[in-house]
C-alpha cells in the first residue's frame, strides 16, 4: 500500500485548504534507486489521468513485491479545479501550465507552480497525462519539443501509444510544466489522450500497459518488459489541420482515428437555424484522423481535426 | 473621425463580433503615428472606459483642429466577452492577449489576433492599456518589457510616477507588446486599477498621461502640464509582503500611500471565527504600488507590493560606484 501524503497545502480563506496530495510506492531500501511521478490534472478539466492513476496504483497494491524504485502518483494537481470541472486555477482563472516554473514571490498560481516542481525535483522521469480539452478527441500521443527528441523519443516508445508528435520548439511552451521539469534534469514526456471531462477506460489500460513497460525497462519494476506497440512517428510524414471555415454546428462523418483518403468528407457545418449545410470539410491530405472535434459548436478557424499522412499528401 | 471594423467575425447564433477602431487625422500627415488599444479581456473595465474616453476627447480636438498625427483608438477587442463577463475568448477561454502576432489560417482567436495586429503594424507608437493577470490592484505604471526593441526614453513622456522595466518572461513572447516592439512600433503597456470595476482617479490619471505623451510626441498640438519624473523600477527594488494565513483581508492603506517602516498596512481575520489572525506590518519605508484587491485572501497570497526607498537607493548607489 502507497504513503499518502499531502505535499502542498495551501489554506483558504474559508475553513477550507488547498491540497496537493501524492501517493508512494517505495521498496523498503530507498538509496541509488530510480524515482518516476506520474502526474494528473494540472489543467482540471481533464480526467483521463485520473483513470490511469487509479489503475496503476491498483496493479501496485496488487503487485508490492514488484517495486524497485520510488513511485509517486500525483492525481489531482489543480484539486481545485478537478473537483470543480474549471480548466484553469479557480479564483484567479489562470492556466497553471502556462506560469512554469512558477515563482515563489509571484501570485499564487505561481506559488503553486514552484511547489510543485520543487516537490518532484529529483525524478529521473515524470509523466504528465493530459486529455486534450472537451473540444477535441484524441489518439494516445506524445508530444515533444525538437529540442528534446533524441532524450524522450526513445522513453516514448515505450509507453504503448499510437503516435509520437515531435514539434518545433514554442517560445511559450516555455512555461509548460514539462519544460520546466526538462530543464533540471528530469526527462518528462507529456501525453494526450481522449477528451476533456470524460474517461475512457480502454486508452486508460493502453497507457497502464505502456507505464509498467517503461517502468519495467528502466528498473522500477522487476517485472518483464511488456509487448508494446511502436507509435507512428510524426518526422515520417506531416500533420495537416482542419479549420472551420465558417461559423455553425459541425457534424463529424466519420470515426475517430479512422485512416481517410485524401479528398474524403471528414464532416459537415450546417446551421440550426436555416437547415442549410454552411460547409462540407474536405480531407486535404491522406492519413490517420488523429484529433477530431468533439464539441460541435465551431466558430471561423476553430479546429475540426487533425490528419497525419504522408509527406508528400498521397493517400493511404 | 473615421469609425471602422478592424474585425468583424460571424458567430454560429449571436451577432457578429466587431472590433471597432477610431481613427483621427488626416489621412497624409506627416506627423507621427499612435495606436491605443483598450480592452482585451472582458473583465478590463477601467481600459475600456479610457479609451472610450479618448474616442470622445480626441472628436472634440479633432473638431478644433488639434491633431497633428494620426491617432488609432480601439477601445474594445473582446467585446463578447466583456458582454457576458468573463475574462477570455467565451467559447474556448483562451486568452486574446496570448495569441500575437496571430495566425491568419490558425484557429479562431489566433485569425483574431492576425487580423487585428495586421491594422496595428506600422505604426510608430502603441499603446496598450492593460489591467491585471492577479486579484490585485495597482497604481497606474508603465509596464516596459525588454525585447531588444523597446525604447525607455519614449515612455518618459508620460510623466507617469513609475515605469516598470525588466526582462519578459517566456509567456510575454505571445503576447501584443513583445511582438509590436518586434515589428518596430515603440509599445509599451499602461497597467492600471481593479478588474472589472471603474477607478475615476486612476483612468483621469491614465488619461492625463496618455494626453501627455500625444501632445509631447507632436501628435496633438495642445500644450499640457508636465508630469512626474518617472522612477524607473525593476522587480529587485520591490518587496513583497505575503498572506502568512488565508481568511478575510482588510487593507489599511491605499495604493500610492507612502508608507513609514513597521507601520500597519493590514490586517487578516479567520473568516468564521472573526478571531483576528494577522497584523500586517510594512518591512520598509516606501510606497504601496499594488495590493491584494478580493475581501478573501488566500495563504502565502501577495498582499502588498511595496516600491522600498531603502533598495532603491543602494541599487542607484552601486551603478554610481560602478
Amino acid at each position: 500500500m502507497g504513503l499518502i501524503e499531502e505535499v502542498i497545502t495551501i489554506e483558504l480563506p474559508v475553513g477550507e485548504s488547498f491540497r496537493i496530495q501524492r501517493c508512494r510506492y517505495a521498496p523498503k531500501k530507498e538509496e541509488g534507486i530510480k524515482r518516476i511521478s506520474i502526474v494528473s490534472g494540472i489543467h482540471g478539466d481533464e480526467l483521463e489521468g485520473q483513470y490511469v492513476c487509479f489503475l496503476l496504483g491498483q496493479w501496485l497494491r496488487s503487485n508490492p513485491d514488484k517495486i524497485r524504485g520510488i513511485i509517486d502518483i500525483y492525481p489531482a494537481i489543480n484539486s481545485l479545479g478537478i473537483d470543480s470541472i474549471t480548466r484553469s486555477i479557480p479564483f484567479y482563472d489562470v492556466d497553471l501550465n502556462r506560469i512554469f516554473p512558477g515563482s515563489k514571490n509571484d501570485f499564487l498560481p505561481a506559488q503553486i507552480a514552484d511547489g510543485v516542481v520543487n516537490v518532484m525535483r529529483g525524478s529521473d522521469f515524470a509523466i504528465d497525462i493530459h486529455s486534450s480539452n472537451v473540444f477535441l478527441r484524441e489518439i494516445p500521443q506524445v508530444r515533444i519539443a525538437k529540442s528534446q527528441e533524441e532524450i524522450l523519443v526513445p522513453l516514448a516508445n515505450l509507453l504503448n501509444i499510437d503516435f509520437v508528435w515531435v514539434h518545433d520548439a514554442v517560445t511559450v511552451l516555455e512555461s509548460t510544466f514539462a519544460h520546466a521539469m526538462n530543464t533540471i534534469g528530469t526527462k518528462t514526456l507529456v501525453v494526450e489522450m481522449g477528451v476533456g471531462m470524460r474517461l475512457g477506460k480502454a486508452y486508460g489500460h493502453q497507457l497502464l500497459d505502456g507505464l509498467l513497460n517503461l517502468m519495467a525497462h528502466e528498473g522500477i519494476l522487476d517485472i518483464e518488459p511488456l509487448d508494446v506497440r511502436m507509435p507512428i512517428q510524426s518526422h515520417v510524414g506531416e500533420v495537416a489541420y482542419l479549420n472551420a471555415a465558417c461559423p455553425g454546428l459541425f457534424v463529424p462523418a466519420i470515426e475517430h482515428c479512422q485512416v481517410i483518403e485524401k479528398g474524403s468528407v471528414v464532416g459537415h457545418i450546417v446551421s440550426a437555424l436555416s437547415g442549410e449545410v454552411m460547409d462540407e470539410v474536405i480531407a486535404p491530405i491522406g492519413g490517420m484522423l488523429f484529433t477530431i472535434r468533439a464539441y460541435p459548436i465551431v466558430y471561423e478557424g476553430s479546429l475540426l481535426g487533425r490528419i497525419f499522412g504522408k509527406t508528400n499528401g498521397d493517400s493511404q | 473621425m473615421k469609425r471602422f471594423d478592424i474585425v468583424c467575425l460571424e458567430s454560429p447564433n449571436r451577432s457578429p463580433l466587431r472590433i471597432e477602431g477610431f481613427l483621427f487625422g488626416e489621412e497624409n500627415t506627416k506627423g507621427p503615428s499612435i495606436a491605443i488599444v483598450g480592452a482585451m479581456s472582458g473583465d478590463h473595465i477601467n481600459q475600456l472606459y479610457v479609451a472610450s474616453g479618448l474616442v470622445e476627447y480626441l472628436r472634440i480636438k479633432e473638431e478644433e483642429g488639434k491633431i497633428s498625427g494620426r491617432i488609432l483608438v480601439i477601445p474594445a477587442v473582446n467585446a463578447y466577452a466583456l458582454n457576458m463577463g468573463e475574462k477570455n475568448w467565451p467559447l474556448d477561454k483562451t486568452d486574446l492577449n496570448m495569441m500575437f502576432p496571430g495566425y491568419a489560417q490558425g484557429e479562431t482567436t489566433q485569425r483574431i489576433a492576425s487580423r487585428l495586429f495586421g491594422e496595428l503594424k506600422g505604426y510608430d507608437y502603441g499603446i496598450i492599456l492593460e489591467g491585471r493577470r492577479d486579484q490585485g490592484m495597482c497604481i497606474p505604471y508603465v509596464k516596459l518589457i525588454q525585447s531588444g526593441y523597446e525604447d525607455l526614453e519614449c515612455v518618459k513622456d508620460l510623466g507617469m510616477g513609475f515605469v516598470h522595466y525588466r526582462p519578459h518572461e517566456p509567456v510575454e513572447t505571445a503576447m501584443l507588446q513583445y511582438n509590436w516592439q518586434l515589428w518596430e512600433t515603440k509599445a509599451f503597456s499602461i497597467v492600471f486599477g481593479k478588474n472589472g470595476s471603474i477607478d475615476q482617479n486612476d483612468t483621469d490619471q491614465v488619461h492625463t498621461a496618455i494626453v501627455r505623451f500625444l501632445s509631447k510626441r507632436d501628435i496633438l498640438d495642445f500644450h499640457v502640464f508636465e508630469g512626474h519624473k518617472s522612477n524607473i523600477l525593476d522587480p529587485n527594488r520591490i518587496i513583497i509582503v505575503k498572506a502568512s494565513r488565508a481568511g478575510i483581508f482588510i487593507s489599511k492603506v491605499r495604493c500610492g500611500t507612502a508608507i513609514k517602516k513597521g507601520e500597519v498596512i493590514g490586517v487578516i481575520m479567520d473568516a468564521l471565527s472573526g478571531k483576528k489572525l494577522e497584523k500586517m506590518l510594512s518591512p520598509c519605508e516606501g510606497i504601496v504600488t499594488c495590493q491584494y484587491a478580493h475581501p478573501l485572501i488566500f495563504q502565502n497570497s501577495i498582499a502588498f507590493r511595496i516600491a522600498s526607498v531603502e533598495l532603491c537607493c543602494q541599487i542607484d548607489t552601486k551603478r554610481e560606484e560602478k
